[in-house]
């Protein structure tokens, strides 16, 4: 009952803004006078829909409008992140980008039609989610060390499961792969879950999988956690070392979560969401479930995370490159 | 250990009877059956939809309610494919198969009945199972790798060709087309596309959704228009209605049925990715291989509709064993309910049993009531559901249509699916022109994917060595089943005409 009020009031007030002279204000305070469609490039469930699920109705509740989680998922999240550039730039279509669908899907694949700088105008990052390394409980190695020393004492025998060919799973394992100078075979599986049950059931034996996804197996000591990929120690598992600290200095491999509107949606409009987005990311209660689940809130200004994405086209870029990945 | 089992089983029926979670559980399976109904709509589409809804609860209310429009809309999918011969999930394609012809002979009751009676059984079966054995079958479900998954979607295929009552020479053909159809998409290895023609939506292959509304609704629709003598005969109905309730010689038929199809669901159940497709069209082999007169099948057998409902049920509580146990999700539905859970700031895995009691056994023990609901609700729904079936066909189908193309187009949101989902309609014309069995292609078509997938990952594994598929005693298994299946079927085939054959060697 109340939010449908909300409107009515803002209205109001930004009538009152106009009488009293300030329109530069009006577009900002008038949005949004409709419902929100967010794009999510990815299936329902995954754990973009769930963070963008988590994150947009709060934004709905900020903006006394509904968002609607619009899944657009398919071709490795291109569709949906094409849908969203091609949208009425006027605020009312918003989609939640990702190292996947702005970093690695523009560098693997053939034909992308849209240009992940240039096609948006990016708000600001809400979470990431670190790699962690696991182990099926079998494999004879507590530590990075020891793993690296028993995958070269035995090359192209030890196997590891991706979320699929040119996924982030797999761009991390091959850049440890290259780094370490190891011979790992890569096995695709279909996505997290089942890549899960592969080294649960030591079909395979390593995963650089998902936080949100290995986590409850390592708290289970169902797999070996060995090494997580981000640049601090996660707060989830304080026990466990960085790859960076395990003789891999500058390794640093997450996934990242962003909200972006196409390129030409009205400034007002992106300063209103960059401060509603950021409360949001920074409040407690969600920086607690993201840490529950395995992630973490992070929140940056459009600048920085136009020079993210730069760096991380280069730095992916690369391996897609040596790793002869070739998406069609 | 059974002390404990009770008292866990307390916990979760004091949980799940509190009158505000069972007032979840009762809006769950209402939404589920009328959204279920809606041709095209599946469980994952009404799950995706109905999510908001849960946001405001608390954690057991929302998985209790997110698991009742589960249910509801499996089982609205069954009604839908008895009425009007619309699967809406790719399980109850078997369903179509024996329902559809029930209702054209005036038994659409007995019908909807013995489905819901069946899905009751199954269900409850199911609830004990996951009570009593939850951890220890996620265990063995674990040891399956590539190898023997791959050895039992090869046994499932060739016990494909049981299924069609067509000829032998056909069914393979069918299945043959099907493994193609599903081979459009993104290659799993290489990530290059095959067949896609370059459009992007073709991207991840076809799906279900688009072939089997075409196959079977869209097509259904042609060949009754075509009829172009009177209009009463398109009506569906082209007997009149005989009894809403099944007799007692219909129950006597059904229980062997149901209490087969329930094993073979709770086994497939439990393996991710096994899942219901493949116990409902097992369940009718092994009902048509057993029956005494498998001619039946096909024309409107109870057999052929009790076991694949008795197994679709079963395997969809047992797809709750290694969900809840270890977290993995069992298909695109429960990924979405674990993402309820995560919403919830419950994070999914094999502690919840441990840290959240009351949420693990609650939805247990609402597993089985939101079951119990669906037969009290459903059996006094027949009446209504028959009532539609008289309506004359010219206000039916442009309603089916238009639903059907909603439906579509609800999966992913593309428009190029209802495009495809008319090119199917037309294909599966020409099919029934043909003779040709639709449900071996569409079982081919589900299974394809998922054997290419594990055939290369199996060998890609042992490095490109085939002996793997016969040192794992597991995959070694399902293979001499199959091999026993094949001579079972081929060689007297060479002497006789298949129906004869088939007939001989039952009365064996």
């Amino acid at each position: 009952m109340h939010i449908k009020n909300i409107p009515t009031v803002l209205t109001a007030v930004a009538a009152l803004c106009v009488a009293s002279g300030a329109p530069l204000h009006v577009v900002a305070q008038t949005y949004p006078t409709k419902p929100i469609r967010l794009i999510v490039a990815f299936p329902p469930g995954g754990s973009t829909d769930i963070i963008a699920r988590l994150v947009g109705q709060r934004l709905g509740d900020k903006l006394g409008q509904q968002v609607i989680v619009d899944n657009r998922g398919g071709a490795g999240g291109t569709i949906g992140t094409e849908i969203a550039a091609r949208a009425t730039p006027d605020g009312y279509t918003l989609t939640m980008g990702t190292t996947s669908t702005h970093v690695i899907a523009p560098a693997a694949y053939a034909v992308v039609k849209y240009d992940p700088v240039k096609d948006f105008e990016p708000i600001t990052l809400v979470a990431s989610t670190p790699y962690l390394l696991v182990l099926h409980p079998g494999v004879k190695a507590n530590n990075l060390k020891e793993f690296v020393a028993l995958a070269k004492s035995q090359p192209g025998k030890l196997n590891y499961a991706s979320a699929g060919t040119g996924s982030t799973t797999q761009l991390a394992m091959e850049m440890l792969n290259r780094a370490a100078g190891m011979d790992i075979v890569h096995i695709p599986y279909n996505g997290n879950g089942p890549a899960g049950a592969a080294v649960l059931g030591g079909q395979v034996q390593a995963l650089f999988g998902s936080m949100p996804a290995v986590l409850p197996h390592a708290q289970a000591g169902r797999v070996r956690a060995i090494a997580v990929g981000t640049s601090k120690r996660s707060p989830a598992l304080p026990n466990v070392p960085t790859v960076a600290e395990s003789g891999f200095p500058g390794f640093e491999v997450s996934l990242w979560l962003g909200f972006f509107a196409p390129k030409g949606t009205p400034k007002p409009v992106l300063t209103r969401l960059q401060t509603e987005l950021t409360a949001i990311a920074n409040s407690p209660e969600v920086k607690a479930l993201f840490e529950k689940n395995g992630a973490s809130a992070v929140t940056n200004t459009p600048a920085e995370m136009n020079k993210l994405m730069k760096s991380e086209l280069d730095k992916y870029g690369k391996v897609i490159k040596a790793a002869g990945i070739h998406l069609k | 250990m059974e002390a404990t089992i009770i008292q866990n089983l307390a916990l979760g029926f004091s949980t799940a009877v509190s009158p505000i979670n069972l007032w979840y559980c009762f809006i769950g399976v209402v939404v589920g059956t009328l959204i279920g109904v809606l041709p095209g709509i599946g469980p994952v589409a009404a799950v995706a939809m109905l999510l908001p809804l849960t946001f405001n609860l608390d954690a057991v209310g929302a998985i209790i309610m997110l698991s009742g429009i589960y249910y509801g809309t499996q089982y609205g999918g069954s009604t839908t494919a008895i009425l009007v011969n619309l699967p809406g999930e790719s399980a109850s394609v078997v369903t179509c198969m024996d329902g559809y012809a029930m209702a054209r002979k005036g038994r659409a009751g007995p019908a909807l009945a013995i489905a819901a009676i069946g899905s009751f059984f199954a269900g409850t079966v199911g609830t004990i199972l996951v009570a009593l054995l939850g951890p220890p079958l996620a265990e063995i479900a674990l040891k399956f790798g590539a190898p023997e998954y791959f050895s039992l979607m090869v046994m499932a295929l060739i016990a494909a060709a049981v299924l069609a009552h067509g000829g032998m020479l056909k069914t393979i053909c069918m299945i043959v087309l099907g493994l193609l159809v599903g081979i459009v998409g993104t290659d799993v290895n290489s990530g290059m596309s095959r067949f896609t023609f370059g459009a992007s939506g073709l991207a991840d292959g076809l799906s279900f959704v688009v072939v089997a509304m075409g196959l079977f609704g869209f097509a259904e629709i042609l060949s009754n228009l075509q009829d172009k003598a009177d209009t009463a005969s398109r009506d569906i109905l082209n007997q009149k209605i005989t009894g809403l309730m099944p007799t007692m010689a219909d129950l006597k038929l059904s229980a062997g049925a149901i209490l087969r199809g329930t094993a073979v669901g709770a086994f497939f159940g439990t393996l991710p990715g096994g899942g219901p497709t493949i116990s409902a069209f097992s369940a009718y082999a092994v009902e048509k291989k057993l029956a005494k007169n498998p001619e039946n099948f096909g024309q409107g057998d109870i057999r052929g509709v009790a076991a694949p409902e008795a197994a679709n049920n079963a395997a969809v509580q047992c797809a709750f064993i290694t969900t809840l146990t270890l977290g993995i999700p069992h298909g695109a539905t429960m990924a979405l309910i674990l993402g309820a859970l995560t919403i919830q700031g419950i994070a999914p895995g094999p502690q919840v049993m441990t840290q959240r009691p009351d949420l693990f056994w609650g939805l247990i023990a609402s597993m089985w009531i939101g079951n119990a609901m669906l037969v009290i609700l459903n059996l006094p729904m027949v009446g209504i559901w028959i009532k539609l079936l008289k309506l004359p066909y010219r206000f039916l189908f442009p309603a089916i249509m238009v639903f059907m193309a909603i439906g579509v187009y609800s999966v992913n949101n593309l428009d190029l699916d209802i495009y495809m989902t008319i090119l199917f309609g037309m294909l599966g014309y020409i099919f029934m022109k043909l003779k040709c069995e639709p449900a071996p292609l569409i079982l081919a078509f589900v299974l394809g994917p998922l054997m290419e997938e594990n055939l290369r990952r199996a060998l890609l594994i042992s490095r490109g060595d085939p002996t793997v598929f016969i040192t794992r005693p597991i995959s070694a298994g399902f293979l001499i089943a199959t091999a026993l299946l094949l001579a079972f079927m081929i060689v007297p085939a060479f002497r006789k005409k298949r129906e004869e054959a088939v007939a001989e060697s039952t009365a064996l």
